[in-house]
């Protein structure tokens, strides 16, 4: 939009006034309003308000005018400034657009704008908060993941280099939600779950992100959280071009702390996936090139770019837009963390914390997505629409991770004899998601609508060759302290190969009957869904030992690394081999919802979905293992009712009940066998469903722009809770750690708030989120019988969900001048202490202290297609924080030493990670 | 001549005497009846499996005399509720990475005279020192799997009974079968706390780590002899959490790690504490193949096991008697005393008591703590480093045959017993010093066949071997 300010002196005389919605009566601001007075004319740009001023005026006849995109212009308005005194007039637009529905939204007008956001959340008929694109623009964040933060309710769980990946959803983790682009259901890349790591969509590419916390029958049932609705950008209705480019770096690296970059290595396949699983490998199959390329870097120039061309052409009828995000990031953060030993002691009291190592370890992480999408939509005539949109996204994270042992807190360790363990690994991960969605609009007489999806995607993640170089050595220490002599304790190099991929074909298709039913129109609408999802997942690793004879002092490629016996090279040994799987999957999913008004102010929603489930899997095991392959079915009947009770143009009191479910994670069902961090894990076949009951209620405000006021509460009752925990499986000393349901149904409830306030140019956003979940589950009490010895017994322990923290909140301060062209923010987020890992001792569960992050972002723009950007992540530098509710001075002296700085007297820091703040500077162009 | 007379004819008379002893005897030759086995296991064919299934299912009789073969990479199963009996004298060659799993009840019923063996055919013992290098010892190369005792496995008897060139990896089918681990590498593996492994007057030769994982249960192990176990590292007994019993009058030489190794690590809910009662071992250059640092070479005792060790002999051993403090033993219920230590060399004597962890020194350990000012100077504190130049080569054991001090090998060329006697001579320093007033823990059932047949108490000398020729019988 075009800002040219004029302005003349020597006159005091003002016309101001704002811009209205002819029908709503919103603000509508970025409008422009012009002022025209012989044949000079003067705009302006309606405020946050809606308002707009001509100062120092003459006293002439002005015509005022006011355009805004997706509304009829008004022109020649009379204004007499003769007279004297100044002139109030307020300007009333009547809007091209078609009524929003939920289903489409209206083809014109500006989605992008948190005007436009609002209106979406009045009229939806369920409870969702949604962020616009000029919001997320504006944002510090260039992720998804690190853009839903903002979001009331959400909280974000981090990588090891503090980017955020996943969404908890008040106090739901992730396994708990879904992922929409475009209202279509994507496949995630994960190896294991069913749930989309956010990090990897570039925030930009969003025209908005939806996240809906209750389901209405038309929308897929398996959120009990809630479900992220990635809505990519649409065709505009004229000719867009937008550019960016930025720089930036992270004030983490340095010459001392540099960040340290390799070459992924050039084996993309393993021995075994080359030559069969019959080959023997050697030493010679390998390639260390993902090790010995390491490289410092000092300080790297992070960088992203951008470009989005969309138009309209033949009249309007066929629209484009295509888009491209690269980003390219350095981040990292230095990790010191206690590793927990297998088994606490049981004196001197009871499950008494052992520790077994103290690292430290610095994570350099470069991240490189490229997101494309496309989207052509046609109008073959007013009542049949079609479009396709595709959808690229590639993520290549390449991860170098360096371990320091601290001296001395091995297993083995004595005062005269300390254990040491080095660890190099060097990890690529790549990944992709791939979406094509057919899509038809077709209105059938003046009471039918039909519309339809034809879809397939694909998410494939690939961890070619993670080469891991661990050395474990003791040094002999004499009475004075002087090391003596080291001996290698093991020398160890790991290969290691993941591969997965996971494919949907599935249709979609809706049918909206609008009859006049006693006087009102009423909704109706029935439809379906069919999905058939083919996903694979193999594994293998390989270790090879350096002999132990030869001492590492950088001299890597001395080491005689070997297998340990020759047969532990032949793939069919290898023990990843039985965590391979596929599985078939075919869902699908029927529902018939009514939406009406049972009088003028209320509006219902209700219906029922019925979701049917099959699946099949199947791994490499032999005939002779149980469990190798199974189907599993089952179907739920998700009823909703959704009450809207519209308190006046402004204000809405909503009420909503919906049931819901959640499927277990594909890995979770295998019967994999992989080696944990305190038992072995197993997967569990016999695993069931969750579902929930979800209620909600909310109170809502509009004052009028940007404005809101969102007050609601909810409760969640989750029947058939996953939580792994630990059972003995074939025999009564075979301990493992198992995703099992537990038998008692877990609670969740809270309570949200949401105000966003502006004055003029200033505004004010908080959200605050209340959640109190707890589950019971039972524990390890590993203790001492004063009889019968050494026991262990379990024992119930109540406690939140895994990732709930109690209290969440965001707030944010923002200027938006559109006079002067600068928008600036400065964003609050506060995580409360929230349940990080789950033990499976007693009282030993690790909890991540409260976190809080300030980030600052601005745009300024510098002409009117050119703008200048920044964003500030982290600038007080914040830690993540994991504590043991253990006070740290009752554990024993050996254990003090390597404790390092602890800062809560009650409990043990096991855990604190510092990512440093991350700068980044750009131009946006925009035409 | 009268003087000669009465010797002469005493002589005679007592030879006389003795003669007609000679002559006196008694022969019977009594019908006895015992009923055919109701499932004798046929030798005629090899015990295959086929049609893509690894398993064969056995239960039965294997009889006296015959030689069973497995085939190469079969899986010979004994269900939940099935017995293989093998009666004296029966010789099951296994096929290479083949295992025989235990989920019922095994009873391997050797005798004296009639040993059995469960081995790879074919393989050539050598055993004398330095003969042959680790690499190519197939004692160390895992022929075959190793007898899985399962989760159900509620007995299993191995009496006379030689156990040979296990230690092949698992793998994945093998390893759900038993429910035990993929990368299990164990020549035998004990995995239920409520049932009873008893092991007596048997031999396991070669392995790869831990010849015998005792992952949990009750434990009898008596009189056995253990040669060339573990390749690179592995305890040979090797007890985690939920074992109690006895180990008593064993023969190792040339373990990779410990001999006797006793931990609370992984005590399952239901099962008790490791409490395990050793005596009367013997180690013999014990911990050489394990190169990484302080992991022991005899006897060790470490996160929250309990029990009670006396009367061993250690020599030439890398370390000695062992008590880990981190996670530590439970010293509140760990005694020990009676223990006899031999070093060729000064750097075995500075380990007698293992630099860094927390074996206290007893006035009954032989060499005397007191024997001079230097070995375990006053102020002298468990764990501290100490100078053992006064207890080299002292107290030689006085095998039958053995090189003490041992020269033209390195002590870890010693793994296996061929031609050497452990045996004592009547002048060894570790006759009469025993401690027989400890009682053995016996947890199994006493029985001919299907228990424990002798629970050997403590014996007056020290070591495996009794100069009344009790204690080991090999």
């Amino acid at each position: 939009m075009l800002i040219i300010c004029f302005t003349a002196t020597g006159y005091a005389q003002t016309i101001k006034g704002k811009v209205f919605d002819a029908k709503t009566g919103e603000p509508l601001v970025g409008a422009t309003v012009s002022l025209i007075a012989g044949n000079k004319p003067l705009y302006t740009t309606a405020r946050l308000d809606g308002s707009f001023s001509f100062y120092k005026l003459k006293p002439e006849l002005y015509q005022l005018a006011a355009q805004f995109v997706g509304y009829d212009p008004v022109t020649g308005k009379i204004v007499d400034l003769r007279g004297g005194g100044d002139q109030t007039v307020n300007l009333y637009l009547n809007s091209q657009a078609t009524q929003m529905s939920e289903v489409t939204i209206a083809a014109q007008g500006n989605h992008e704008s948190d005007r436009a956001v609002r209106s979406l959340e009045k009229a939806a008929p369920s409870v969702l908060n949604i962020l616009s694109a000029n919001t997320i623009q504006l944002l510090p964040d260039v992720t998804v993941a690190n853009a839903l933060q903002r979001v009331s309710g959400v909280t974000i769980q981090r990588s090891s280099s503090g980017e955020g990946r996943y969404a908890i959803i008040r106090g739901m983790a992730q396994r708990y939600n879904n992922t929409l682009v475009n209202g279509i259901k994507i496949p995630s890349p994960d190896d294991a779950y069913r749930f989309v790591p956010m990090d990897i969509f570039p925030s930009e590419m969003l025209e908005r992100l939806e996240v809906i916390k209750a389901l209405t029958p038309n929308m897929e049932g398996d959120a009990i959280g809630g479900t992220m609705n990635l809505v990519m950008k649409s065709a505009p209705d004229h000719l867009v071009v937008s550019a960016n480019l930025s720089g930036g770096m992270s004030s983490l690296f340095s010459g001392n702390r540099p960040f340290l970059s390799f070459k992924a290595s050039p084996n993309r396949q393993s021995p075994a996936m080359i030559h069969g699983n019959s080959y023997s490998a050697t030493y010679a199959d390998f390639n260390n090139n993902a090790l010995t390329s390491n490289k410092n870097l000092s300080s790297p120039l992070s960088s992203t770019a951008g470009l989005t061309v969309g138009d309209r052409f033949f009249n309007n009828k066929l629209g484009v837009i295509v888009s491209a995000s690269y980003q390219n990031i350095y981040r990292g953060s230095d990790s010191k963390q206690l590793t927990p030993n297998a088994q606490p002691s049981a004196i001197p009291l009871p499950n008494s914390p052992q520790f077994s190592d103290a690292y430290d370890r610095t994570y350099s992480t470069q991240t490189q997505r490229l997101g494309l999408h496309n989207k052509i939509d046609y109008v073959i005539n007013d009542k049949n629409k079609l479009s396709l949109y595709n959808l690229y996204i590639h993520q290549n994270e390449y991860t170098a991770r360096v371990t320091a042992d601290t001296l001395g807190l091995g297993l083995n360790s004595t005062n005269l004899s300390k254990q040491i363990t080095l660890e190099n690994r060097s990890q690529l991960i790549q990944q992709n998601i791939y979406n094509s969605t057919l899509h038809g609009d077709h209105v059938l007489n003046n009471k039918l609508r039909f519309n339809w999806d034809g879809v397939y995607s694909i998410a494939t993640r690939h961890m070619p060759d993670r080469t891991d170089f661990q050395y474990d050595a003791n040094k002999s220490l004499n009475n004075a302290g002087t090391v003596t002599a080291e001996v290698d304790n093991n020398t160890k190099l790991t290969h290691h190969w993941e591969n997965n991929r996971d494919r949907d074909l599935s249709g979609y298709g809706n049918l909206i009957y609008n009859p006049t039913i006693a006087g009102q129109t009423v909704e109706i609408a029935i439809g379906g869904l069919y999905r058939n999802k083919n996903r694979d997942a193999d594994y293998i690793s390989y270790s090879l030992t350096g002999g132990k004879s030869t001492l590492y002092n950088n001299n890597f490629d001395q080491i005689p690394f070997t297998f340990t016996t020759a047969s532990d090279g032949i793939g069919s040994n290898n023990p990843d081999l039985n965590n391979n799987y596929s599985v078939t999957e075919k869902d699908n999913a029927e529902y018939g919802q009514i939406k009406f008004r049972l009088f003028q102010k209320l509006q219902v929603l209700g219906g029922v979905r019925i979701e049917n489930t099959a699946m099949t899997y199947d791994t490499k095991s032999p005939a002779t293992v149980s469990q190798r392959s199974g189907n599993i079915s089952y179907t739920d009947v998700l009823p909703s009712i959704h009450l809207k009770y519209e308190l006046d143009g402004k204000q809405n009191l909503r009420a909503s009940y919906f049931a819901s479910l959640s499927r277990p994670g594909f890995g979770e069902i295998i019967p994999y066998n992989r080696p944990g961090e305190y038992y072995d894990e197993i997967g569990n076949p016999y695993l069931k469903h969750i579902t929930a009951d979800n209620l909600d209620l909310r109170y809502e405000l509009f004052p009028g722009g940007a404005d809101q006021l969102l007050i609601g509460t909810f409760f969640k009752k989750i029947h058939n809770p996953i939580e792994y925990f630990v059972v003995r499986q074939g025999g009564p000393s075979n301990q493992f750690i198992k995703p099992q349901n537990d038998e008692n149904d877990a609670t969740n409830y809270g309570a949200e708030l949401v105000a966003t306030k502006f004055f003029g140019t200033i505004g004010f956003s908080v959200n605050y989120t209340y959640t109190h979940s707890r589950i019971t589950t039972p524990k390890l009490n590993y203790y001492n019988d004063p009889t019968a010895g050494f026991q262990q017994d379990f024992v119930n322990q109540t406690r939140p969900l895994q990732g709930q923290a109690d209290h969440v909140g965001n707030a944010s301060i923002l200027y938006k001048s559109a006079k002067i062209g600068l928008d600036m923010q400065l964003a609050f987020v506060y995580t409360g202490e929230r349940l990080a890992q789950v033990s499976p001792y007693l009282n030993l569960d690790f909890y991540q202290h409260a976190y809080e992050q300030l980030d600052f972002s601005f745009e300024k723009k510098l002409t009117s297609h050119f703008s200048f950007y920044g964003k500030v992540n982290n600038i007080t530098n914040a830690a993540a924080k994991v504590y043991l509710k253990y006070p740290h001075s009752n554990l024993d002296a050996k254990q003090q030493e390597f404790l390092g700085k602890q800062d809560i007297a009650a409990q043990t820091l096991v855990q604190s990670d510092f990512y440093k703040t991350l700068f980044l500077g750009g131009i946006r162009y925009k035409l | 001549m009268k003087k000669y007379i009465i010797p002469v004819v005493i002589v005679v008379l007592s030879a006389s005497f003795s003669g007609c002893k000679k002559w006196n005897g008694e022969h019977t030759d009594i019908y006895n009846y015992t009923p055919p086995a109701a499932n004798p296991i046929s030798d005629k064919a090899p015990l295959s499996c086929s049609g893509g299934s690894s398993v064969v299912p056995v239960k039965g009789t294997m009889l006296s005399g015959k030689t069973y073969n497995v085939n190469d990479g079969c899986d010979i199963v004994i269900n939940p509720a099935d017995t293989l009996f093998m009666q004296p004298g029966v010789t099951l060659n296994m096929g290479a990475r083949s295992s025989l799993i235990v989920l019922g009840t095994l009873i391997s019923n050797g005798s004296k005279n009639q040993p059995n063996w469960i081995t790879a055919p074919g393989l050539v013992k050598k055993d004398a020192p330095g003969a042959v290098t680790t690499a190519q010892d197939s004692a160390f190369a895992g022929h075959w799997k190793g007898i899985i005792g399962g989760p159900t496995c509620n007995l299993m008897v191995l009496r006379w009974t030689h156990v040979e060139y296990a230690g092949y990896t698992e793998g994945d089918a093998t390893s759900k079968l038993a429910s035990a681990g993929a990368g299990n590498q164990y020549s035998i593996l004990f995995a239920n706390y409520k049932g009873n492994f008893i092991m007596e007057d048997s031999w396991l030769y070669g392995g790869v780590d831990d010849p015998i994982r005792i992952s949990a249960g009750k434990i009898a192990i008596f009189r056995n002899t253990f040669e060339k176990n573990g390749v690179h590292g592995g305890d040979c007994l090797n007890a985690k959490g939920g074992t109690t019993g006895t180990m008593a009058y064993n023969l190792f030489i040339g373990t990779a790690t410990n001999g006797q190794k006793a931990s609370n690590k992984g005590q399952a809910t239901g099962a008790p504490q490791t409490n395990i009662v050793m005596y009367n071992n013997t180690f013999i250059s014990g911990g050489y193949r394990q190169v990484q640092s302080g992991r022991g070479g005899c006897i060790n005792y470490e996160e929250g096991a309990a029990g009670m060790f006396y009367n061993n002999v250690a020599v030439n051993c890398k370390y000695g008697f062992r008590v880990v403090g981190s996670p530590v033993a439970d010293v509140a219920h760990l005694s020990y005393g009676n223990n006899f230590q031999y070093a060729d060399s000064v750097s075995v004597a500075n380990q007698f008591y293992p630099t860094g962890y927390i074996t206290q020194p007893q006035q009954t350990d032989i060499p005397s703590i007191m024997t001079s000012a230097k070995y375990l100077p006053s102020g002298y504190k468990p764990g501290d480093i100490y100078d053992g130049s006064d207890v080299v080569r002292i107290n030689n054991p006085m095998f039958l045959n053995f090189p003490l001090p041992t020269s033209g090998h390195a002590l870890s060329d010693y793994n296996a017993v061929g031609s050497f006697n452990f045996h004592l001579q009547a002048n060894s320093p570790l006759i009469g010093k025993g401690n027989t007033t400890i009682k053995p823990l016996i947890v199994v059932p006493l029985d001919k066949i299907y228990g424990l047949s002798d629970a050997t108490p403590p014996g007056a000398d020290l070591g495996c071997y009794q100069l009344n020729g009790t204690g080991n019988q090999h």
